[in-house]
């Protein structure tokens, strides 16, 4: 047990954990944060998956935008609208529940089957990777890698990301006008 | 060393969690948060895979395409939502099945 | 020769049949007759007794004393026995025949009057003529089982008379006592008549009892207790007819009836019919069985003689003398003295008879007084009259031909027939042990004890003054003696009372013609001295008695036996012999018939609720499952397609998230598949 297994692991429970806590509480804004908490052991997890550019940009663009985004979006929004999201109906467990959780843990089973019957761990294109030492060292420099591949192999999706950007930009702009008769 | 499949584990566990938010929340936001959540699953699979491509490194580019991506998804459904909240007056996705006026 | 006597005999039997069917004929007409108050209807029945009367003379007139005419036909055959029916007319028919017939008329005649203003008359006249249809028969009949079915029909007219007004309670329930007492008188003669017939195998009353009587000659097959038993079957038949002791007391309960009725059955006809029974199956007793018959014949005398003295109602002392003279006829039969037991049924036939026809007009004038003057009396109480002699003479003076007729002094028939009973008894008595002695002594006693009441009675209601008129003063009595059909049966039966009808010797009985057609019984021996002594002792005193009660009556003299002393209440309470048996008899009877209704409410009813009970039960379970099971069924059918329905409609809600799990349902599946197989 190294260390970074054991931190691997920690950062695996915070996030299998956190998110539970997220899906098992009933309030909206103890979920919003507790999600924080997700998304911040995820980024924990790029990290010790060689991913560090990944990770920062988890921190600043999830964190730092969508979740203030989510934050913004219903503590701004007036205190009846609040008391109407916090309205939660009070049955913990119905049948619609139940059948949701037999369908996700039957999911996972499926998931975690195919995993160990495709024997992840021993793929051949990993392996040869590794052998040929063409796969991601932890002391490989990465961000100018990313740099550099975005300007040169991925410049389309590059640009066409920025287009969708403005088009989401204007259209959520749109979307949220104040009407003139309202 | 951490293996491969140790991350595609967690990263399953994340998408099964999410499914689960998806289909059982009464309030909009909620189900945000779980579609945020299965998104974040699908790119810690695709982190995980890209270790074993040092030189086009298509796994944590997509990564990064996928982060803005989740982004802008989530500002637009928060907009979608507000205008929902603003016809229906409730954002239970249970009392909006109707389609007419 | 031959063929003009049969030539003759069978006009005898022609006439001796129409005499018997007259009256039924009469019968007949007078039911098919329209409404209710016919005045025909009297005339058609005394026209049709009188040509009876006329043709029973003429029988008579062909009979007496010459041969008997029997003829007799084929019945029924059963098995190997033979029956014949038919009529036998001897010496004893045709006397009664003849006496019926004679009691008749009059009594007719004197309906027709009576009855007049009754609303069913018709009705009275079809029952009257019914009833001397029964009676003729009866003494004609030659078969056993012919002479039981007129016995009863006699019971049966004598039960529809007595209840004839039969909206009186009292004379519902008298009538319902008569025909039950008789009955009881009815089941003896059939068992009796049963033995005969086991024993010698005949019905007919020639061969069993007549000249060559069966009964004498061939032995008793049976165990000797049989022939007892025969016997007190019999004795119970004449005690329940002949009034006698223990089932007299119908008799006087039956004065419910109208008078004229009284008269005809309670006092001549239907009451004799069983001493000529006794007279028809004479040969058949033992000297043990006619000492009983002596015993019960002289108690009942005595017990009526005694009641009579205290009685109050006119009717009821002339019922106990009833009683009191049919127990001397008893007697007689017993001792041996069959001609002249018969010879008193005659006589007494006349006497009775008129004196019920004066107490019917006396009564018929009291309740003439009663509605004018609006009172509340009792019309047959002697005790409110008084002083009528004056008003009635002619019904006085055949009132006094009959009351000394019933006592009998000398120049009477009565004289003759009850003083040759009573030197009979002597002579019976004589060689036998002392005891016997009091029969005769008990028969004398009584014959003072009817003359001490006759006289009470005769001077009650004739003499002194009216009693009505001293407790109510202002009422002033208009009546008198009425019209022919009253004065003129009183007239006949007056003159038949004395003496030269049956004797031209006014003082020695043996020379009545009527005792020479009957035969002598041995055993008799005449002893001369009682035939001086008995007659001459028993009227002298009888003359006292008369003068003493006559003293009491009229001069008010008192009485040595106060009236609330013991002997007073037990003989005006009759013996208490109807309470007797209202507490042995009826009482226990009324309890089972209780008990029997209880049983039948109660257990049998109950049965049948319980069963009711178990039907309703039954159809509860059967509702209950109808409803619960068999309709649950469908209604678990219906909700099982309901919650179908409501399942499969979410399907279709507009819910999104109910979309998105269908999807992945299906997607999972897919997995699922490919990973299982």
């Amino acid at each position: 047990m190294t260390m970074v297994k054991a931190l691997f692991y920690l950062m695996g429970f915070i996030t299998i954990a956190s998110a539970l806590f997220v899906a098992a509480s009933k309030s909206l804004v103890r979920g919003v944060f507790m999600f924080f908490v997700t998304l911040l052991s995820l980024a924990g997890l790029y990290v010790l998956a060689l991913a560090d550019f990944v990770a920062i940009t988890q921190i600043v663009i999830y964190v730092g935008g969508i979740l203030v985004l989510i934050l913004f979006a219903f503590m701004l929004s007036g205190k009846e609208t609040l008391a109407n999201l916090q309205q939660q109906k009070d049955r913990f467990i119905s049948i619609s529940k139940l059948l949701a959780l037999l369908l996700a843990v039957l999911f996972f089973i499926v998931l975690i089957n195919i995993l160990f019957k495709a024997d992840i761990n021993n793929l051949s294109w990993a392996n040869k990777a590794a052998s040929y030492k063409t796969d991601i060292r932890p002391d490989s420099p990465m961000t100018s890698n990313i740099g550099t591949n975005l300007m040169t192999t991925y410049l389309l999706p590059f640009e066409a990301i920025s287009i969708l950007l403005t088009m989401a930009l204007i259209g959520a702009a749109h979307l949220s006008r104040k009407e003139k008769n309202a | 060393m951490i293996g491969l499949s140790d991350f595609l584990i967690v990263g399953a566990g994340l998408f099964c969690v999410g499914l689960y938010i998806i289909l059982t929340k009464h309030n909009a936001i909620q189900v945000l948060i779980g579609i945020e959540m299965m998104l974040n699953a699908a790119i810690l699979n695709l982190v995980a895979f890209g270790k074993y491509d040092r030189f086009y490194n298509g796994g944590q580019m997509f990564a990064l395409f996928a982060i803005v991506l989740a982004a802008a998804t989530t500002a637009v459904a928060l907009a979608i939502i507000l205008n929902v909240y603003k016809k229906y007056k409730t954002i239970d996705p249970d009392q909006i099945h109707e389609l007419k006026d | 020769m031959e063929n003009f006597l049969q030539a003759i005999d069978s006009l005898t039997i022609r006439f001796a049949l129409a005499a018997v069917l007259l009256p039924l004929l009469a019968f007949v007409v007078n039911v098919c007759l329209p409404g209710k108050n016919n005045k025909v209807a009297g005339w058609i029945s005394t026209l049709a007794i009188l040509t009876s009367a006329v043709f029973s003379v003429f029988v008579f007139s062909k009979v007496w004393n010459q041969h008997q005419v029997h003829q007799q036909q084929l019945w029924f055959t059963i098995g190997e026995t033979k029956v014949y029916a038919g009529i036998l007319l001897n010496n004893l028919s045709v006397l009664m025949l003849l006496l019926v017939s004679l009691i008749a008329l009059p009594v007719h005649i004197y309906s027709t009057a009576y009855m007049k203003k009754d609303e069913s008359s018709k009705r009275y006249f079809a029952y009257l003529s019914f009833f001397c249809f029964s009676m003729l028969a009866l003494v004609v009949i030659d078969n056993l089982i012919l002479f039981y079915i007129f016995w009863e029909l006699v019971g049966f007219s004598s039960y529809l008379l007595i209840g004839f007004w039969f909206t009186r309670s009292k004379a519902v329930l008298a009538n319902k006592k008569a025909f039950i007492m008789n009955r009881i008188g009815d089941i003896g003669l059939l068992v009796a008549i049963a033995i005969l017939f086991s024993v010698y195998h005949t019905f007919d009353i020639d061969q069993l009892f007549g000249a060559n009587a069966l009964v004498r000659s061939t032995t008793f097959e049976l165990p000797g207790g049989w022939q007892f038993v025969a016997f007190g079957g019999i004795a119970l038949a004449v005690a329940a007819k002949s009034a006698q002791f223990p089932l007299h007391t119908w008799l006087p309960d039956a004065m419910e009836g109208p008078t004229s009725v009284s008269a005809l059955i309670h006092a001549a006809t239907m009451v004799a019919a069983g001493v000529f029974l006794l007279g028809r199956v004479y040969p058949v007793f033992t000297e043990v069985e006619l000492t009983i018959l002596v015993i019960i014949g002289a108690f009942t005398a005595f017990m009526a003689a005694t009641i009579a003295l205290t009685q109050n109602d006119l009717k009821r002392i002339l019922a106990y003398s009833t009683i009191s003279q049919l127990g001397f006829m008893v007697m007689a039969m017993g001792i041996g003295a069959y001609s002249s037991s018969l010879f008193h049924l005659a006589t007494h036939a006349f006497f009775k008879c008129l004196l019920f026809l004066v107490a019917g007009i006396v009564i018929h004038e009291m309740q003439h007084v009663k509605e004018e003057y609006d009172l509340d009396i009792d019309p047959q109480n002697v005790l409110y009259m008084g002083g009528l002699g004056k008003k009635m003479p002619l019904t006085f003076i055949t009132a006094l031909i009959g009351g000394i007729a019933l006592i009998g002094l000398p120049l009477t028939s009565g004289y003759l027939s009850k003083d040759g009973i009573l030197i009979q008894a002597f002579e019976w008595s004589e060689g036998k042990p002392v005891l016997y002695r009091l029969i005769p002594i008990g028969a004398m006693l009584t014959s003072w004890l009817t003359a001490f009441y006759v006289t009470r009675l005769i001077v009650k209601v004739f003499f002194g003054e009216f009693k009505l008129a001293q407790i109510n003063p202002g009422i002033k009595l208009h009546i008198s003696d009425g019209g022919w059909q009253y004065k003129l049966p009183l007239v006949f039966l007056a003159a038949c009372c004395l003496f030269p009808l049956f004797s031209l010797n006014p003082f020695l009985y043996e020379h009545a013609w009527l005792l020479n057609g009957f035969p002598k019984i041995t055993g008799l021996d005449r002893v001369n001295i009682y035939h001086t002594i008995v007659p001459a002792g028993l009227n002298i005193l009888s003359l006292f008695v008369i003068y003493w009660a006559y003293a009491v009556y009229v001069m008010q003299k008192a009485l040595p036996f106060p009236e609330g002393g013991w002997l007073f209440r037990v003989s005006y309470h009759e013996w208490y012999i109807d309470k007797i048996y209202s507490k042995i008899i009826i009482g226990p009877v009324l309890a089972l018939s209780k008990s029997a209704r209880w049983s039948d409410v109660n257990i049998i009813d109950g049965f049948l609720h319980l069963l009711q009970r178990i039907g309703i039960a039954f159809s509860k379970v059967a509702d209950w499952t109808d409803r619960y099971i068999i309709d649950g069924f469908l209604h678990l059918i219906a909700s099982i397609v309901l919650g179908i329905g409501n399942f499969a409609r979410s399907f279709q809600g507009g819910k999104v998230q109910y979309y998105l799990f269908s999807m992945l349902a299906i997607i999972l599946a897919i997995f699922l598949f490919k990973i299982l197989i």
